[in-house]
């Protein structure tokens, strides 16, 4: 993606979504429902920082946005924090989940760490369903939306959304600064070939590591959010058929794109919004074949698709900045095809 | 308490080699071609319910015992051969997420044909009501659910350990393009192995059926256990996984007896102290799976 073109779909981007709540009754959708876009789509990031840069299966991101909606609703119920404290908190309890498990994941690579992701994931799962006294178990628990502190100023949907774009903003920046920056090139090289980078003489344990702190926060502050959105925390959040649903939309989007993410969340959660009030139940045996679809026919997502085509259209010869997805290339799957 | 401690060991025992055996299936897969099935408790749920609707229909519980599990390999081995096959070539989290994709699909089909509240299906008379055991009486069923399993595994070692096709298959797990280039059909052992897997799965399935009760997500309720059973034992070890299996099964059915709030959580705490002690699991073999 050339400079020129990524600013001018980042304008358009930003500027659709900062005139969304003008826009979204026109086709009768909710603002709320973008909020949830967003707030999905910070999971999502997550889940590409792991899956798509570094090439590690994050099947287990689930528990982080879970942790985060939990840490929000707990801190709201209990001690009656703002609204910045309980995203806050949210944050440190999903951050603290990722120091937690990391010691124990990092130490496996391919499908031993995905594995391991899953199962450790479901523990925070089984915690929240089980100790009903305190997390409401399988119902869940209600919470009030909490003030911003400051201001003593109650959220409505509309400056709710407008507090989601700016954090989700700043994060797809950081996001996007995270991967370019000589550190996000070090996980891409671990995902094309980990052996290399640690003939280089760098620990990859510790990259790993870091860049999945990274995704735990991000998890964390997607999960958060969310729970503020609906007001509402439950079990299923952490479990990891959500943390499938994340990896889906990832792949929807397009895995190791900086856009992608956002892409994938768009389809998903408006297209879940849409169909599960036509078809009902149905819908989720069309979810499955999505997944199969995408799996088989389409892993390069919707960004990557295009990114791929702009290449083609440049005789494919420079080396951009963001065809990390070269890797998802179903017709180059060990190869990565540096610099033909 | 005490006095229900050796039926509740037992339980576990006989708990523990259902996730044994759905383990040992899932390993096959994984240790041949890197996919993880996410779709093994589905496929469990559809022999469970072909056995039921089996019997519904007059056909004797023997007969549906075998009956289901292969029309369910079949099954399996057309979604292997059509929809997973093109995935090997590529990264293995690809195939886990078809499979995920595929138990989705297959728990709503079930909620459509069977209905979503769970069946009754119960064992035949011959085998309903308890033995007594000396020390204890013990639910037939039960027992003979363990004879069964047992019986499966032997002959899955025996299989894989003196016949030609099972050592091809063993060895083509050490080294795929090596047996391939001494001139076996390496997508024939895929097939078999993938349906081997599910046959193991298929049995477990009808078997869980009438233990534990038959619903669209019951078979999918003993993949996560199975998941710990195959890190606990170890990746690429099979023997690992069946101590696994019934490790965790004890483990969980004595939390129940003493702590009932940790039974969930407990096998996580297992295999957390297991990986802390062995990275690679109890008996997993150094050098497979990174």
């Amino acid at each position: 993606m050339t400079a020129r073109f990524e600013l001018i779909v980042s304008v358009i981007a930003l500027a659709l979504l900062a005139c969304a709540p003008a826009l979204s009754p026109l086709v009768h959708l909710d603002i709320s429902i973008v909020s949830e876009v967003l707030v999905t789509a910070l999971a999502v990031m997550s889940v590409n920082l792991l899956l798509g840069y570094t090439g590690l299966p994050a099947f287990g991101n689930a528990a982080y946005f879970g942790l985060g909606a939990y840490g929000a609703a707990l801190s709201v119920k209990y001690f009656n924090v703002d609204f910045f404290g309980a995203v806050l908190i949210g944050v440190v309890a999903a951050l603290a989940g990722g120091l937690i498990l990391g010691p124990f994941l990092l130490r496996r690579r391919g499908i031993y760490f995905g594995l391991l992701s899953i199962a450790f994931g479901q523990v925070f799962y089984f915690v929240a369903y089980r100790y009903t006294d305190v997390t409401g178990g399988e119902d869940g628990m209600n919470f009030p939306r909490p003030p911003i502190g400051l201001v003593h100023a109650a959220l409505n949907e509309a400056s709710f959304y407008y507090l989601v774009l700016v954090m989700f903003a700043l994060s797809l920046l950081a996001f996007r600064t995270v991967v370019r920056s000589p550190f996000g090139r070090t996980l891409i090289a671990i995902r094309q070939n980990e052996t290399r980078v640690r003939y280089l003489g760098l620990n990859t344990d510790r990259f790993i590591f870091v860049a999945l702190l990274i995704s735990a926060t991000m998890a964390g502050l997607g999960g958060a959010l969310f729970g503020l959105l609906i007001n509402f925390a439950y079990p299923l959040e952490l479990d990891w058929h959500q943390s499938g649903y994340f990896v889906l939309m990832m792949i929807l989007g397009g895995a190791g794109t900086v856009w992608g993410s956002l892409v994938g969340a768009i389809i998903y959660v408006i297209g879940k919004d849409i169909l599960s009030t036509v078809i009902q139940s149905q819908w989720q045996i069309l979810l499955g074949a999505l997944f199969v679809a995408c799996v088989l026919g389409f892993p390069r997502g919707i960004v990557g698709t295009v990114q791929a085509l702009r290449r083609g259209r440049g005789g494919g010869q420079q080396f951009t900045d963001d065809d990390v997805n070269a890797a998802f290339d179903p017709a180059a799957p060990v190869e990565v095809g540096r610099g033909r | 308490m005490f006095h229900d401690l050796a039926p509740q060991l037992f339980n576990g025992l006989v708990l523990g080699a259902f996730y044994a055996i759905v383990a040992v299936g899932l390993s096959l897969i994984m240790n041949l071609t890197g996919t993880i099935n996410m779709a093994h408790g589905s496929f469990m749920t559809l022999a469970g319910y072909l056995a039921y609707s089996m019997v519904l229909r007059g056909t004797s519980f023997w007969f549906a015992l075998i009956a289901a599990p292969l029309i369910v390999v079949i099954v399996g081995v057309v979604i292997e051969r059509t929809l997973v096959r093109p995935l090997y070539k590529r990264e293995p989290f690809y195939s886990l997420l078809m499979t995920f994709g595929l138990s989705l699909m297959a728990e709503e089909i079930y909620r459509l044909i069977w209905g979503s509240a769970g069946v009754p299906f119960s064992p035949p008379p011959a085998l309903s009501g308890a033995a007594n055991l000396g020390f204890m009486s013990f639910p037939t069923f039960r027992i003979f659910i363990a004879v069964v399993l047992i019986v499966a595994i032997l002959a899955l070692a025996f299989f894989l350990t003196r016949t030609r096709f099972g050592l091809r298959l063993r060895a083509a797990v050490q080294d795929t393009e090596m047996i391939a280039a001494l001139g076996t059909n390496t997508q024939l052992l895929y097939a078999v192995n993938f349906g081997l897997g599910i046959f193991l799965a298929g049995i477990a399935g009808v078997l869980a059926g009438g233990m534990l009760g038959l619903s669209p997500t019951s078979g999918n309720a003993l993949l996560m256990p199975a998941f710990v059973t195959v890190i606990i034992g170890g990746m690429g070890s099979l023997f690992g996984s069946i101590v696994g299996g019934l490790l965790i099964g004890m483990v969980i059915s004595l939390t129940t007896l003493f702590i009932p709030a940790a039974s969930e959580v407990s096998m996580y705490i297992l295999m957390a102290v297991v990986l802390l002690v062995r990275p690679r699991g109890l008996f997993g073999e150094e050098g497979i799976f990174g």
